[in-house]
């Protein structure tokens, strides 16, 4: 094991490995079929990269940007998409960006369904029409982009190039982007939004920086906190995100436990002022007093850094994830905290949501992907298989269970994770198989460990408000992965499904792009939303693994599964 | 000049939120040192174990003059850096390093030693010492009879003789139990055994964590082809499954990550380098299936390439603050600092400072 590590870290470069690397294949088994490495996008090595004030993780967002219709000026408008298009867009933006943070950085993007109405005639944004357009235009065919960030700089890849390289980057001169989010749904002006560590923001048209050829943000718009009291110290972004079905408003999260709502249609630099926070571990929100101002809310959500947010699909829940270890489930509109609990131990780096809005998954420090219900408001199982902590986890809404017959509900749902242990980990959630351990360990009216009072696991529907404490290890049932492949050379930080690939993104800024197996094609022709199981999920699935020390590890994990 | 100007910069950055009767003083390096004054910086802002200390030098101090020892050369220590009367600044811990040369051989050269060697070699001290002074209290009809609480039939490595030593406050501070557990295959016969410890050495490997490091210390370990195990029941050599469990969890939890390999083919150690993340909260399930949770309080960091070269520093939390002590020198760092210490994930990076001990305190209400 050591030699084998010695190598593969004397074969890697500063920047990451190649796929040639020893100990790393370039596909990995599942029951569908092989996943191969189809291509890897990083930062070009010849451009000289500047930290301003420490080093940063690398952070991933699919972008689909849609075709301009033939024909038509240069003057952005509302592109009318046939029925097709529309079709081919519902299944390509339904749920494709997880979120995926570690401690001290911030995550990307939001799932999103498509929208069942439609806003028009909404505000302009500030940066209005393209007055004319560059000669160069980088589109391609399909239109799908990579954006990335490393040190000083955000990058742009063509998602489906062989091209190694970015064919955008846009540098910061003042501070380090960290979090970045794309909006599809964007109907007028800006659609990406990018956190720095400064705690700015910056907004601006996706469009219009692939078309510039400089290095420089391109009619960038700039949001601050407008915080002007003395404590305010310029807290890092950790997290930004659009909120689905609210045209213009975005959310980013930072370090001090506070959260931000921004209008982008708003000017980004006005004065304002929130009330002083007196408690830092309790829940605050606070709405700005002029109309003008932006951003136009804080909510302060817990004490210690907010490391990840993450938007249910209809843009009617929020999840935020800290470092107090507590995932906090709110209604957006409402304000008001459904429900939360605790991880096992340690902060909670990642969350995400499934494509239909019920489950919700988390990862963090103590190695664990934990999977949440809605319907129930609590924890429903534990996933152990990484050797370090979670970075990130989403949802596979592309995916559908084999003999699927495409009627009734889901009841079999595929996620993924990736940790600082190079693993990227994918596991299936049968849930007729979750609820039966349940009923079982809760006979003797489990206490939980940090001494609250008593309260029965199997209770229907736990009251609206509460933050469940950290459950004891042997109270929650327990998944192993299905698929466990070393997949890079350094910690991962982020993971994103596509409909033909698995992204893969290392802390150094090196992508993956896992082409999905070929027969898969034919599930995906049904639609995704009414699949239901035809035969029962195999409770013997075997690990497939590269690593022979992986292997041993889960063959002791897999002795524990519903226990 | 540079003592003063360092000593006001740290109150400065604390201001108002200097914590009410602490102290925080660099210790002066006599050469080769620092892994002396990174493990007494992370013993001193134990408190329990500060506390104790300095309780029991104060109510044992005055009965005759005793001889000079390590405990009193420690206990001295610790008085002059929580009695001064400066908040801030640096002390000479010269009687102490000397005590400390002139019982251990190891430690009388100026070259570059272990800080979990150091540790383990002052703990055990630590012990003999107070096991001696409480067997002579004992022993004195006049004095009254010390605090005493056995564990049970629990027989230490140290002392092979006493089937129940006295409880020192180091063991009520740093004793956990594990049990090694041996289960015949064909028999199903458990043989247990019970080991004491003050600290946990684990094994590393890249990319991990703490907490899969732990998982892998207690995981099963097959005895079978050449390394059969000879079964008393079966009173033959079978095919066994052996695995270690944490029957006691203690109250100060510490862990050193086994960073220092041996090379057979160079014949000589060798630092491993590899990524450990460890976070500031972790628990530890014990073999009752009690869920113990800690909180991170001090790291001893390793900053060099290999065992013989090199320094240590220590990163302490004080009263929700993180102090960064080089030796001399005492600053308040971030939180997130301590992620630097995790270690490289690629073998020849420049980042030569790794986490090599890490100290957690028990948040139960364990004594």
């Amino acid at each position: 094991m050591a030699a084998a590590a010695n190598s593969s870290a004397s074969a890697a470069g500063a920047g990451g490995g190649s796929a040639a690397a020893a100990g790393l294949k370039t596909y990995f088994k599942t029951p569908e079929g092989r996943y191969k490495l189809q291509y890897e996008k990083t930062h070009s090595a010849a451009v000289l990269h500047y930290n301003h004030g420490g080093k940063t993780v690398s952070q991933l967002t699919v972008a689909y940007l849609k075709e301009k219709p033939a024909g038509q000026g240069s003057t952005p408008s509302t592109p009318s998409s046939s029925s097709g298009m529309r079709s081919a867009a519902a299944r390509l933006l339904g749920s494709g960006n997880g979120n995926r943070t570690l401690s001290f950085v911030g995550g990307n993007g939001v799932s999103r369904a498509v929208s069942g109405s439609s806003r028009i005639g909404g505000g302009l944004g500030t940066s209005g029409g393209i007055g004319s357009s560059q000669a160069v235009a980088n589109y391609d065919g399909k239109g799908t982009y990579i954006i990335f960030n490393t040190a000083d700089t955000l990058f742009i890849s063509d998602l489906n190039s062989q091209d190694k390289d970015p064919i955008k980057s846009i540098h910061f001169s003042n501070s380090n982007p960290l979090c970045h989010a794309f909006d599809p749904e964007a109907k007028e002006g800006h659609d990406l939004i990018i956190g720095m560590g400064s705690g700015d923001v910056y907004s601006m048209s996706l469009r219009q920086q692939l078309q510039d050829s400089g290095r420089k943000p391109v009619a960038a718009q700039h949001y601050n906190k407008g915080d002007k009291d003395g404590t305010s110290t310029g807290s890092r972004c950790t997290s930004v995100a659009w909120v689905p079905e609210r045209e213009g408003i975005f959310v980013v999260s930072h370090s001090d436990g506070n959260l931000y709502v921004y209008d982008k249609c708003k000017d980004g630099n006005t004065e304002c002022t929130f009330p002083a926070i007196k408690d830092p571990a309790q829940l605050m929100i606070s709405h700005a007093k002029s109309s003008k101002s932006n951003p136009i809310a804080r909510w302060h959500v817990c004490q210690g850094s907010i490391n990840a947010i993450s938007f249910s699909p209809d843009g009617a829940y929020l999840a935020t994830v800290g470092r107090d270890g507590y995932l906090r489930v709110f209604d957006f509109s409402k304000e008001q905290l459904i429900f939360g609990g605790k991880s096992y131990y340690g902060a909670l780096l990642c969350c995400t949501w499934s494509s239909d809005g019920k489950y919700l998954l988390t990862g963090g420090e103590d190695d664990l992907v934990q999977v949440w219900s809605m319907d129930d408001r609590k924890i429903v199982a534990w996933g152990e298989g990484h050797n370090s902590w979670v970075s990130g986890v989403s949802f596979d809404s592309y995916w559908s269970p084999p003999n699927s017959d495409g009627t009734g509900e889901n009841t079999v749902y595929r996620f993924g994770s990736v940790g600082q242990d190079t693993q990227l980990l994918l596991w299936d959630l049968a849930l007729d198989e979750i609820a039966v351990p349940l009923r079982h360990p809760s006979s003797g009216s489990p206490t939980f460990s940090s001494g609250s009072p008593s309260a029965h696991w199997d209770n229907a529907c736990l009251p609206t408000g509460v933050l469940q404490p950290s459950p004891r290890m042997r109270d929650v049932p327990k998944l192993s992965p299905l698929v466990a492949h070393r997949v890079h050379v350094d910690p991962l930080s982020g993971l994103v499904f596509t409909n033909e690939s698995i992204l893969t993104i290392c802390r150094e800024g090196l992508i993956k792009i896992w082409v999905r197996p070929d027969q898969n094609e034919n599930n995906h022709q049904s639609n995704s939303s009414e699949l239901v199981l035809g035969n029962p999920v195999s409770k013997d699935r075997v690990i497939t693994t590269s690593n022979k020390a992986t292997g041993s590890s889960f063959k002791q994990s897999s002795a524990v599964v519903f226990t | 000049m540079v003592m003063g100007a360092s000593g006001s910069k740290l109150e400065k950055a604390l201001g108002d939120q200097f914590p009410e009767g602490e102290r925080y003083f660099g210790l002066e390096n006599f050469g080769n040192t620092c892994y002396c004054n990174s493990v007494l910086q992370a013993l001193y802002f134990c408190i329990p174990f500060r506390e104790k200390l300095l309780e029991y030098y104060a109510n044992n101090k005055t009965p005759g003059d005793a001889e000079e020892n390590l405990l009193t050369c420690l206990a001295d220590l610790f008085m002059q850096v929580s009695q001064s009367k400066k908040k801030t600044g640096v002390i000479a811990p010269k009687r102490f390093v000397q005590r400390v040369k002139k019982q251990n051989e190891l430690f009388r050269s100026y070259m570059h030693q272990d800080a979990h060697e150091f540790l383990n070699f002052l703990l055990n001290e630590l012990v003999d010492i107070l096991e001696k002074e409480s067997n002579a209290a004992k022993d004195s009809p006049q004095s009254s009879s010390p605090e005493k609480v056995p564990n049970g039939p629990v027989q230490p490595l140290a002392n092979g003789v006493r089937k129940e030593p006295p409880v020192t406050l180091v063991h009520k501070n740093f004793q956990g139990i594990l049990t090694n557990e041996t289960r015949c295959l064909r028999c199903e016969t458990v043989t247990a055994r019970d080991e004491t410890f003050f600290d946990l050495s684990v094994d590393i490997e890249q990319n991990s964590s703490i907490t899969s490091c732990l998982k892998n210390f207690c995981s099963t370990e097959t005895l079978n082809a050449e390394d059969k195990f000879f079964c008393d029941k079966c009173c033959s050599l079978q095919e066994a499954q052996k695995r270690m469990k944490i029957k006691k969890a203690p109250h100060i939890l510490v862990i050193h990550l086994k960073r220092f390999k041996y090379i057979e083919q160079l014949g000589r150690y060798k630092k491993l380098s590899y990524r450990v993340v460890f976070p500031m909260e972790l628990k530890l399930s014990t073999s009752d299936d009690v869920d113990t949770e800690y909180s991170l309080f001090a790291v001893v960091v390793h900053v060099g390439s290999g065992p013989n070269h090199g320094h240590y520093v220590s990163l302490v939390k004080s009263h929700n603050h993180w102090l960064f002590f080089d030796d001399e020198n005492v600053e308040m760092v971030e939180e997130s600092t301590l992620q630097t210490f995790f270690g490289s994930s690629h073998e020849y990076s420049g980042n030569t400072d790794h986490g090599y001990i890490l100290f957690y305190e028990g948040l139960g209400g364990k004594s």
